[in-house]
C-alpha cells in the first residue's frame, strides 16, 4: 500500500496551552516528512472531522494520525470506515493532563509520543477480513433445564439448534424432581417444574433437531465450522455447528468422601436421594421400612470445606426447606431438624424460608454435626457441636432419617488433566529412559480418575476439553466474561458453569446462547467475538521461516493453533481471540497481524529520541496492557495526577503478546529502563486472556539472564501488575521506578 | 457421646410461648440484633437471643431454670430492632409468663396467668365473700359518724385476710423451693441469700432499669408503684395487727404520723400506676406487646389505689350513698390481689428478687471479655455505649 500519511493535531482540551504545538507539528513535517499536518483547535467536532474525511476523500491521505485524546476516547468520531487506517496518539491524557504545562520534558514526551504514533502508522497495513463459509447452527450438549432453555431461546431466535441427550429422555436432574423451587410471588410454595411444556415445545420447533440417548464422538474444527461427530446406538453421523453451548449439568458431591463417622448407615440419605423418593411417592426408612416421624437435615454436607467442596451450591438449604414439606405432607407430626451453617436462601427464596420457619415442628439451628451413630433403637443420634444451644458442649439428638445436603460437582471434564494423563500415557509407551518411565507412571497415578471422562472430544492440540478453573467450574472469568470458557465458540450454561437453580439454570441458558448466536454472527462479518469484539484484524503466520519450536501451540491459551506431525502450526483464525500471545511467544517473529506486529512496536520503540548520558534525562519504555494499565494510566491523567515526563507508554493487546526482542532492541538504543505494566495473574487473575501477564513474567526471567550476561542490572526491567481501578497507584509506581533507574545510572549502550 | 445432652424439643411448649408472645416466635433467625441492643444483657449470662432459640426449640427445663428471663425488664427495644419482627421481648415475657404458671400452688391455679376468665373468676369470688361478710350478720347500721367496721366488722374481716395472707404466704414459700429448685436444676449456682441483701439494694435503687432503654419514665413509674406499694402492704400489716390486738383504733385520726404516711404512700403508688399505664399506651412496641396479664395486674394496682383514697375521701364527707359501696369494691381488689399474688405478674417481686441474687456474683465479676456495661455495677445513667452506636435510640 502506497502510504499517505495525514497528522492531525487538536490543541483543544488545554493541548495549546500546554504544549508548543508548533514545534509539535515539525516532527511530523520535517523529521518525519509527512505531506499533511493540520492543526485545529477542536479536532473531534464537526469541522475538525469534515477536514480529514475531505482530506481522505480527494485521496491526499489513506492513513490518519490523530494527536490528540486517547484512544479510549472519541472512538466513533475517529472512526472513518474499514478502509482508512487511523492511529491515535496520546497527547491528553497521558501528556498534557499528567505532566507539567509548558516544560521542555512534556514537550519532549509530546513529540516522541508523535513519532512512535506516525512510526506505526507507516507500517500498518490494511485489514482483510476473514471470509468463509459459517454456519449458524448452535449445538446445544445436555437436555436438562438448561440445555432445553438454551435451545428454545436459539430457535425461537431463528436458529437451527441440534440438542445431544445423553439419556432417554430430555429433562435431566430438574425433569426428575417432584417440585422446585417457588418462583411465583408470594414465594411460600414449591411449584411444578413444568419442563414437560418446555420440552414439547422443543420437540414441536421446526429449528430443533433432538438425538437423545446420544453422545458426542468428536468436534472438529472451529466457530462457525465445528463438524461434530455424533453417535446414537448403532448409527453415526456428521453435522456441522457454529457455535457450542455445553450445558452438561451436575452430580452430587460423593457422600462417600465426607469426613463425617456415620454418614455411610442405612437410615443416612443425600438430599438427591430424597428427592427421587419423594417423586417416586414413598418416604420410609430404608433400614426397616418405617415411617419417618423425624428427620434431621445435615447441611453443608461436603460444602465450604476446602477438602471437599470450598464453595456453596446455593440451592442445598432451599432444597431442605422443600424436602421438609414432603415429609411434611407424609405426615403432619413429623419433627423436621435443620442444622446449617448458614442458611443460603437467595432472594425470593427468603420468604419460602419464613414459611417453613414459621412451623412449630420445624428446628433451625446454626451449628455442626460431628458424627451419627445408631441408638438401641435403631434411631440415628447425631452429636453436635458449637451451636448456639450447647455452646462448647456437645448436644445429641435422635432422629429417625438423616438427609445430608451434598453440593453440587460440575459435570465438566478437566481438560488439562485429561492431556496431562494422555502425554504421559505417550510417554510411557515410547519408554525413553527409565526415569521419564517412572515419571509417566506416577502421573497416570495420580490422574487415573480422569481418563475417560471426556465430554466434547474436542480435536484440540491442547486437549479435548474445556479448560477448568477452581472446582472444576469450565467457566472463563465469572464476572468479566460469564459463559465464557477459554475455547472460542464454546459457552458453558447452568449448573456446569456455576452452582445453581433451576430458574437460574433456564436464564443461563438464555445468556450462554446469546453468546453462542453473537459468536456465529461475528464469524459471518469475519470479526472477533471477544473480548476484542469486531477486531478485524488476525494473525498471520510467515511459516516458511518457522522452526516447529511449538511455542504458540503450547501458549495459546483458547487452543486455537493446531500442529500437524512435525509439529508446524496449523492455525485455526476464527478460534483465535487476536490477544497476539503467539505473536509475543514466537522466537523468530514469524507471526504478525496487519495492525500489531513484532516490527511495528519496534518501530515505535526506534522512534524515540534519546538523549545522550550527559543530559540527565533518562528514558523509560512501559508496555502497557491496553485492557487494564492502559486505562488506569488515562484514568491518573483524567484526575491530574502527574508522574515523570522521562516515560514512553506504549500499549500492547495483552502483555502476553510482548516479544522480548523489544527489550533488547530497546536497551540496545540506550533505553535506560523497561516497565512492563500488565494484570493481576495467579488464582485470581484478572488478565482478559487467561494467562498473558503470567507468561510476560515468565518470559521476562529469560530476559534477566541475559542482561545479566551483557552485564546490565536486571533492575532496569520490572513487571507491575496493575489493576484498572489502581489509577492512584499510577504516579507512585512510575517515579519510584525513574528514581532506581537514576541510582542505576544511565544505560551503557547509550550512543552504540 | 453418652454424656452429651439429649435434645428432647416439647412442641407444646413451642406452642405455648408462640401463642403468648403474639405467634412470631419462631420467625427468629438468630441474627443476635437483640442481644446487641439489650443494654442488660452481659457476656456471662446473654439474653433474649439465646432464650428465643431455646424456646424455638421447646427446650421447657433450662428455659423455667434460667434466670435471664426475670434480668429482662421488658423494656421491648429488641422487639423494636428486631428485623424479623420476632418480639423477643414478647418471647422473655411469654417465658415469664411460663414459668409463674409452672411455679404455682395449688397447681390449677397457674392458668390465672394469662386467662381473663381465672381472673375475673377470682375477683368475682372475693367480692362474693366481702358481701358475705357485710352482709351475713346484719350489724347495727348507719350511726353517725360512719365507719367501715360498721358494715365490715373488724373481727371478721381481719381473720378472713390473715387467713388468705397465709394461704398466699404458704403458696409463695412453695413457689420460690420450686423456682430455685428449677434454677439450680438448669445451672444457676450462685449462692441466694448472701445474695439478696445488695440485690434487694438494687431493687430500692432500680439502677438496671435506668440502664434499659426504656429510659427514666418507665423507671420512675416502676420505682413509685414499688415504694408507694411496700409502703401501703407495711402500713395495712401493721394497722392491720395493731387493730387486731386492740392496740390500734380505726379509723386513725387525719393528722396522725401513719395516717399521713399511708396517704402519701397512697398519691405515691397512683401516680407510679398512672405513669405505667401512659407508658404502656404511648410506646407502640409496648402496647402491642401488653397481654391480659399486664392489664390485669396495673388494673388491680391502680384500682386499690383509687378506690383506697376515694373511700378515704367519701369517709370524710360522710357520703352514706358512696362510702360503704367504694369500701367494698377496695376490699374485693385488695383480696383479689392477695389472692392473684403467686399466680400474676405480680409475683416478678419474688422471682425477680432471687434471680437477681443467683446471679449477682457472676454480675459483679463477669469474666471474660464482657462486651458492654450494664450489669448492676454501671452507675451511669448514660446507659450502654453499643446502642448508642448502633443506631437512634427513640
Amino acid at each position: 500500500m502506497n502510504k499517505q500519511l495525514g497528522v492531525y493535531i487538536c490543541s483543544g482540551c488545554s493541548l495549546g496551552e500546554a504544549l508548543d504545538l508548533d514545534r509539535l507539528a515539525l516532527v511530523a513535517t520535517r523529521e518525519r516528512k509527512v505531506p499533511i499536518c493540520r492543526t485545529h483547535s477542536f479536532l473531534c467536532g464537526e469541522e475538525g472531522l469534515t477536514q480529514i474525511r475531505s482530506d481522505l476523500a480527494d485521496g491526499s491521505v489513506n492513513t490518519v494520525v490523530v494527536a490528540a485524546c486517547s484512544p479510549r476516547a472519541k472512538t466513533a468520531s475517529f472512526d472513518f470506515g474499514p478502509a482508512s487506517l487511523v492511529e491515535r496518539v496520546n497527547l491528553r491524557e497521558q501528556v498534557a493532563w499528567s505532566h507539567a504545562a509548558r516544560d521542555e520534558d512534556t514537550q519532549m514526551l509530546a513529540e516522541d509520543c508523535l513519532r512512535m504514533g506516525i512510526a506505526r502508522a507507516e507500517k500498518m497495513e490494511p485489514l482483510e477480513p476473514l471470509a468463509e463459509a459459517i454456519s449458524r447452527t448452535v449445538l446445544v450438549v445436555g437436555g436438562g433445564v438448561a440445555g432445553i432453555h438454551a435451545a428454545l431461546d436459539g430457535a425461537n431466535a431463528g436458529y437451527e439448534v441440534i440438542l445431544v441427550e445423553k439419556e432417554a429422555e430430555l429433562g435431566g436432574f430438574v425433569g426428575g424432581l417432584k417440585r422446585v423451587f417457588p418462583v411465583h410471588p408470594p414465594y411460600t410454595s414449591a411449584e411444578t417444574a413444568g419442563l414437560g411444556e418446555k420440552i414439547q415445545a422443543l420437540k414441536s420447533h421446526p429449528l430443533v433437531t433432538v438425538f437423545c440417548s446420544a453422545e458426542v464422538l468428536r468436534i472438529d474444527g472451529q466457530p462457525g465450522m465445528f463438524d461434530v461427530a455424533l453417535r446414537q446406538g448403532q448409527n453415526q453421523a456428521t453435522v456441522r455447528a457454529g457455535a457450542i453451548v455445553m450445558a452438561t449439568g451436575w452430580k452430587p458431591y460423593d457422600p462417600a468422601k465426607l469426613d463425617l463417622p456415620g454418614c455411610d448407615l442405612p437410615d443416612v440419605m443425600t438430599n438427591v436421594q430424597v428427592e427421587k423418593a419423594a417423586a417416586a411417592g414413598v418416604m420410609l426408612r430404608p433400614s426397616d421400612g418405617k415411617p419417618v416421624r423425624s428427620v434431621l437435615f445435615v447441611l453443608c454436607a461436603g460444602s465450604r470445606d476446602p477438602n471437599h467442596l470450598s464453595y456453596c451450591s446455593t440451592v442445598c438449604c432451599t432444597a431442605a426447606l422443600k424436602q421438609a414439606e414432603y415429609f411434611r405432607e407424609q405426615h403432619s407430626d413429623v419433627q423436621i431438624f435443620i442444622v446449617y451453617r448458614d442458611m443460603v436462601t437467595p432472594g425470593f427464596y427468603e420468604r419460602y424460608y419464613e414459611k417453613l420457619q414459621s412451623h412449630p415442628l420445624n428446628f433451625f439451628l446454626k451449628g455442626e454435626v460431628q458424627k451419627l451413630e445408631r441408638n438401641g433403637d435403631g434411631k440415628i443420634v447425631a452429636t453436635l457441636r458449637g451451636s448456639l444451644l450447647g455452646e462448647d458442649e456437645p448436644l445429641n439428638l435422635a432422629v429417625d432419617l438423616v438427609v445430608l445436603a451434598t453440593g453440587m460437582v460440575p459435570n465438566s471434564a478437566d481438560n488439562n488433566a485429561i492431556q496431562t494423563l494422555r502425554d504421559a500415557q505417550k510417554k510411557l509407551e515410547r519408554k525413553e529412559s527409565e526415569a521419564q518411565v517412572a515419571e509417566a507412571q506416577k502421573t497416570i497415578g495420580l490422574l487415573e480418575r480422569h481418563a475417560n471422562t471426556e465430554i466434547l472430544n474436542l480435536g484440540y492440540r491442547q486437549g479435548p476439553d474445556l479448560p477448568v478453573l477452581q472446582n472444576g467450574f469450565p467457566n472463563s472469568h465469572f464476572v468479566c466474561f460469564p459463559y465464557e470458557t477459554q475455547r472460542t465458540g464454546i459457552y458453558a450454561a447452568g449448573a456446569v458453569r456455576a452452582p445453581m437453580d433451576s430458574v437460574l439454570a433456564a436464564e443461563d441458558a438464555g445468556g450462554a446462547m446469546m453468546k453462542a448466536i453473537q459468536c456465529v454472527e461475528m464469524a459471518v462479518q469475519g470479526q472477533a467475538v471477544h473480548p476484542r469484539a469486531g477486531d478485524l484484524s488476525y494473525p498471520i503466520f510467515a511459516l516458511q521461516r518457522c522452526t516447529q519450536c511449538k511455542r504458540c501451540t503450547v501458549e495459546c491459551p483458547f487452543g486455537a493453533i493446531d500442529e500437524d506431525e512435525k509439529g508446524t502450526p496449523r492455525f485455526n483464525p476464527y478460534r483465535c481471540r487476536r490477544c497476539g500471545i503467539c505473536m509475543g511467544a514466537c522466537p523468530e517473529r514469524i507471526i504478525s497481524f496487519k495492525n500489531y506486529s513484532v516490527d511495528m512496536i519496534a518501530s515505535m520503540t526506534k522512534a524515540i529520541e534519546v538523549p545522550d548520558e550527559t543530559e540527565d534525562k533518562p528514558r523509560i519504555l512501559i508496555f502497557a496492557c491496553e485492557n487494564d494499565a492502559y486505562p488506569a494510566l488515562d484514568q491518573a491523567g483524567m484526575n491530574r495526577r502527574t508522574y515523570d515526563a522521562s516515560v514512553r507508554v506504549i500499549p500492547l493487546r495483552c502483555l502476553g503478546s510482548m516479544n522480548i526482542v523489544w527489550i533488547a532492541d530497546a536497551l540496545s538504543r540506550g533505553i535506560d529502563g523497561v516497565m512492563l505494566m500488565g494484570c493481576k495473574f495467579g488464582d485470581d487473575y484478572q488478565c482478559h486472556f487467561i494467562r498473558g501477564s503470567e507468561l510476560a513474567s515468565r518470559r521476562l526471567e529469560n530476559v534477566k539472564d541475559t542482561l545479566e550476561r551483557l552485564q546490565l542490572e536486571s533492575g532496569r526491567i520490572e513487571l507491575v501488575q496493575l489493576a484498572i481501578d489502581e489509577c492512584d497507584r499510577v504516579p507512585q509506581v512510575i517515579d519510584d521506578f525513574v528514581a532506581r533507574i537514576r541510582e542505576l545510572g544511565p544505560n551503557p549502550y547509550k550512543g552504540f | 457421646m453418652a454424656d452429651a445432652l439429649m435434645l428432647q424439643p416439647d412442641p407444646e411448649f413451642v406452642r405455648e410461648v408462640n401463642a403468648n408472645s403474639g405467634g412470631e416466635l419462631k420467625k427468629c433467625f438468630q441474627c443476635a440484633t437483640c442481644t446487641s441492643v439489650c443494654s442488660l444483657s452481659t457476656e456471662a449470662r446473654p439474653f433474649p437471643r439465646k432464650q428465643v432459640l431455646e424456646a424455638q426449640w421447646g427446650l421447657k427445663d433450662r428455659l423455667l431454670g434460667d434466670p435471664a428471663i426475670w434480668l429482662c425488664h421488658d423494656c421491648a427495644d429488641c422487639t423494636a430492632r428486631c428485623p424479623r419482627g420476632a418480639r423477643p421481648s414478647a418471647v422473655m415475657d411469654a417465658l415469664r409468663m411460663a414459668a409463674i404458671r409452672r411455679m404455682a400452688f395449688p397447681r390449677f391455679m397457674g392458668s390465672l396467668v394469662g386467662d381473663m376468665e381465672t381472673g375475673l373468676i377470682v375477683l368475682f369470688i372475693s367480692a362474693l365473700l366481702l358481701l358475705a361478710i357485710a352482709l351475713l350478720p346484719i350489724s347495727k347500721f348507719a350511726v353517725r359518724p360512719f365507719v367501715f367496721a360498721q358494715m365490715f366488722p373488724k373481727d371478721r374481716l381481719e381473720p378472713m385476710f390473715f387467713a388468705v395472707g397465709a394461704f398466699v404466704v404458704l403458696a409463695l414459700t412453695i413457689g420460690t423451693v420450686r423456682f430455685i429448685r428449677a434454677l439450680r436444676a438448669a445451672g444457676a449456682r450462685g449462692p441466694i441469700l448472701p445474695a439478696l441483701v445488695p440485690a434487694l439494694l438494687e431493687i430500692l435503687r432500680h439502677r438496671r432499669f435506668g440502664n434499659c432503654n426504656a429510659g427514666q419514665t418507665r423507671r420512675l413509674g416502676h420505682l413509685l408503684t414499688l415504694y408507694g406499694f411496700v409502703g401501703l402492704a407495711a402500713m395495712g400489716t401493721a394497722v392491720g395487727i395493731g387493730s387486731m390486738f386492740g392496740l390500734i383504733d380505726t379509723p386513725l385520726p387525719n393528722l396522725y404520723p401513719l395516717k399521713i404516711f399511708a396517704n402519701v404512700c397512697a398519691l405515691v403508688l397512683v401516680i407510679g400506676i398512672s405513669i405505667l399505664v401512659a407508658k404502656r399506651l404511648t410506646d407502640p412496641e409496648k402496647r402491642a406487646g401488653s397481654s391480659f396479664c399486664d392489664w390485669y395486674f396495673l388494673a388491680l394496682l391502680g384500682g386499690i389505689g383509687l378506690t383506697g383514697i376515694l373511700s378515704e375521701g367519701l369517709r370524710l364527707a360522710q357520703s352514706l350513698d358512696w362510702m360503704f359501696f367504694i369500701y367494698y369494691v377496695h376490699l374485693s381488689l385488695v383480696l383479689t390481689l392477695f389472692l392473684c399474688t403467686p399466680y400474676s405478674k405480680f409475683v416478678h417481686f419474688l422471682y425477680r428478687t432471687i434471680a437477681m441474687a443467683a446471679t449477682w456474683q457472676e454480675s459483679k465479676s463477669p469474666g471474660r471479655g464482657q462486651l458492654r456495661p450494664g450489669g448492676p455495677e454501671v452507675v451511669s445513667s448514660e446507659g450502654p455505649g453499643l446502642p448508642h452506636v448502633m443506631g437512634t435510640r427513640s
